[in-house]
């Protein structure tokens, strides 16, 4: 599993490399993008679905979906290897739903695919006619009529068998290998009897687990992560992101199964959970804040007066907060009730150092950790507080401003696409501070380049959401005017200056912020934008405007020059800006 | 008690434990519970446990047989697959349980255990590392502890 994994990884860096330094990868990126861009485009043209998109490299699979293909994939074996469909499905699910790989063992080892699986070749036994068996379980002796038995032929009755597989259905996902009941037997107890000898509410049972079975097992699916959710996603392995959005509108990366979290990588994002949940920071916070009670042990935090201490009962301890030493020993010797000349004393021949310096490390890292933290968790608030805000504009807003500006809906596509752009920039921004918390210290260059793009990104994401949020308001009270035009424009510019500039700058994070590396500290900011300039150049290419440069830095070069107010990349013969019509500074 | 509405099965099965006892086992159910056995078990021959009376407590719940017997064994013992409170880890009693199998195959796993402890599946890690890196010593301790602890029974 982990080399496996391990693969992905090396995949995924080779074709990212691929996809931003080689010229024919351009080519089919480009092919993405039109794509997204179709998809905004039939956005507006009303499709209800403005959430959803359907990418190539992955396809959502509704129960539905999930059922029809689990059918056909059993129709498909049992005319191949002329069983019963109750076979079939044993083999498919001990091949984890691998057509191909059932075909496989099967035709090269008939005998020892029937023995692991458990399917008997049952012709050579013969029941007797008449009479009654013995049942193995309850002892009993039951007419024929009563008795059944797997491929095998070992004879229970049918109310132990009831009790037999509902047992195991209700242990479990086992059931879907239960066995005849004789320990050395093996004979495979499949769907048929399931149906045959169970309760409605146990088959139902035993059919979610198939079902479950099928997604779970199968290195191509996986369940979308999202509660009350009941969607899988199937995915094409090989190129592109790992990113995917269910119908559901959750995103999530399909490689950890968190949620999406480019530009950070798989392994970042697990570690930034793990370091966010576990105990370790209140450790660190203990370890920075307290000392041990020297007798006890108890850890206390001194938050006021001397430094006679007094531990809580049933301790009582009494101690000197400075050397942990017993109180009784101080007093006018150790230079007064209120000073440890004995601290001091020590401290110079360096007694304490060792102990003191590791709690003043803790508190640093704690103090670093927290400043990520917690603009990490405020960025997740500001999206779901974005998310609500959308959920609100479609329901209620929308159709309020359609009135008021006398406007179709279909027509107001743009701001339901402003404030999708915004639930998007606030996820990468999220994670642009796990990201910075594990860029290296000393990597000075790469840092100051981060937090600089992280500033543009997020002053670019505070204009927008402004623009969407308060700018809109005036709209839903006016009535309608040329203004909102205007705001159109401005509105629509802005969704789409802001979502290359955060392309651009998931696209760097991502290179680990190479361009860095390559030109040298002192040249990097330009470096990089001239990188950033060109690779939107040829996103933009369908006629949604120029769109190059939006990562740019504000000093004018021979192509044209940013606008100080929406970063618009201007052609250098303009005086005001072309998006926001301010004028040039 | 409920012994009015005992399964056939059960009934059988004591029956059977009762005429026809598997060699070195026996098992009686007790009065007022049926579903409750008083186990012996001499210690296997070219054990560490050979002369040992072990004494072991069989219940059967409920659900017997669809669920497994609990049993426990109550005399102080000296065996990597088995606890201090006499707990035994053998797999026919968890995930291998079977409706098919009896109180008697049970408790002839119980015995072919301490004629083959398995301290690569330990229940008692100490026990299970002396095992291991001295198994000379570790045999003693467990005849030692049959001597002071299982002779008297």
């Amino acid at each position: 599993m982990d080399s496996e994994d391990d693969m992905h990884d090396a995949n995924d860096v080779d074709s990212y490399e691929e996809y931003y330094f080689s010229g024919d990868a351009m080519d089919s990126d480009m092919e993405d993008d039109d794509a997204v861009f179709e998809y905004l485009d039939n956005a507006s043209d009303g499709s209800d679905d403005v959430v959803s998109r359907q990418q190539k490299n992955y396809t959502i699979l509704k129960e539905d979906d999930i059922s029809q293909r689990q059918e056909d994939d059993i129709t498909t074996i049992c005319s191949v290897l002329s069983i019963s469909r109750d076979s079939a499905c044993m083999l498919l699910r001990r091949y984890n739903w691998n057509v191909t790989n059932v075909h496989e063992y099967w035709f090269a080892n008939e005998d020892e695919v029937r023995k692991a699986v458990g399917l008997m070749d049952n012709t050579n036994i013969k029941p007797p006619k008449s009479g009654e068996l013995h049942c193995g379980i309850c002892f009993e002796s039951y007419p024929l009529d009563n008795i059944s038995s797997a491929a095998c032929g070992h004879p229970f009755c049918n109310t132990c068998w009831t009790a037999y597989i509902s047992t195991s259905i209700n242990d479990g996902p086992g059931c879907l290998t239960l066995r005849c009941p004789i320990p050395s037997c093996g004979a495979a107890v499949g769907v048929d009897m399931v149906n045959m000898l169970t309760s409605e509410e146990d088959k139902k049972k035993y059919r979610r687990y198939l079902l479950r079975s099928y997604i779970e097992d199968s290195k191509k699916t996986k369940w979308c992560p999202a509660p009350g959710c009941d969607c899988a996603i199937e995915f094409e392995m090989g190129g592109g992101s790992y990113d995917v959005t269910c119908y559901c509108s959750y995103s999530f990366c399909w490689n950890c199964t968190e949620e999406a979290h480019r530009p950070v990588d798989c392994e970042t994002v697990s570690k930034w959970i793990m370091k966010n949940s576990a105990e370790s920071e209140n450790m660190n916070w203990i370890l920075a804040n307290s000392k041990p009670c020297p007798k006890c042990k108890r850890p206390i935090e001194k938050n006021q007066g001397c430094m006679h201490m007094t531990c809580n009962p049933p301790c009582k301890y009494e101690f000197c907060w400075l050397c942990l030493g017993q109180w009784s020993d101080h007093g006018e010797r150790t230079g007064g009730f209120y000073a440890c000349n004995r601290y001091e004393s020590a401290k110079q021949e360096g007694a304490y150092d060792e102990s003191e310096r590791r709690r003043e490390m803790a508190k640093n890292s704690l103090e670093r950790y927290t400043h990520y933290y917690e603009r990490w968790a405020t960025n997740q608030s500001s999206r779901q507080k974005a998310l609500a805000d959308l959920q609100q504009m479609q329901t209620v807003h929308l159709a309020k401003l359609s009135a008021k500006q006398c406007q179709p809906e279909t027509n107001l596509k743009f701001i339901l696409e402003a404030w999708l752009q915004i639930v998007e920039c606030r996820r990468v921004l999220k994670w642009t501070y796990a990201y910075g918390y594990y860029l290296p210290e000393q990597e000075q260059a790469k840092r100051q380049f981060f937090e600089y793009l992280q500033g543009e990104a997020e002053a670019g994401l505070e204009r927008l959401h402004q623009c969407a949020e308060k700018e809109l308001h005036t709209y839903l009270e006016l009535s309608a005017s040329d203004d909102f035009n205007n705001f159109r424009t401005k509105l629509a510019g802005l969704t789409t200056v802001t979502r290359n500039y955060f392309e651009n700058l998931v696209n760097a994070l991502e290179n680990g912020l190479s361009d860095v590396d390559a030109h040298g500290a002192a040249s990097s900011k330009t470096s990089t934008s001239k990188n950033a300039a060109g690779t939107s150049k040829s996103k933009g290419g369908k006629g949604k405007g120029p769109t190059k440069g939006a990562g740019s830095t504000r000093t004018d070069d021979l192509t044209g020059w940013s606008c100080d107010q929406c970063t618009y990349m201007n052609s250098k013969n303009a005086t005001s800006c072309q998006m926001c019509h301010t004028a040039r500074s | 008690m409920a012994n009015s509405n005992l399964p056939r099965r059960i009934i059988k099965e004591t029956q059977r434990l009762l005429s026809e006892p598997a060699p070195g086992i026996s098992a009686s159910p007790s009065e007022d519970n049926m579903r409750y056995f008083n186990v012996m078990i001499l210690g296997p021959t070219q054990s560490p446990y050979e002369g040992g009376v072990f004494k072991l407590e069989l219940f059967l719940p409920e659900e017997y047989p669809m669920a497994a017997p609990k049993v426990r064994f109550l005399t102080k013992i000296y065996h990597p697959n088995i606890d201090k409170l006499g707990r035994i880890c053998l797999d026919i009693l968890k995930d291998k349980w079977s409706p098919a199998l009896q109180i008697r195959t049970v408790l002839l796993s119980i015995q072919a255990l301490l004629s083959a402890p398995n301290p690569d599946d330990p229940l008692s890690e100490n026990i299970a590392k002396h095992w291991k890196s001295n198994e000379a010593e570790a045999v003693e301790t467990a005849k030692e502890w049959t001597r002071l602890y299982a002779s008297g029974a």
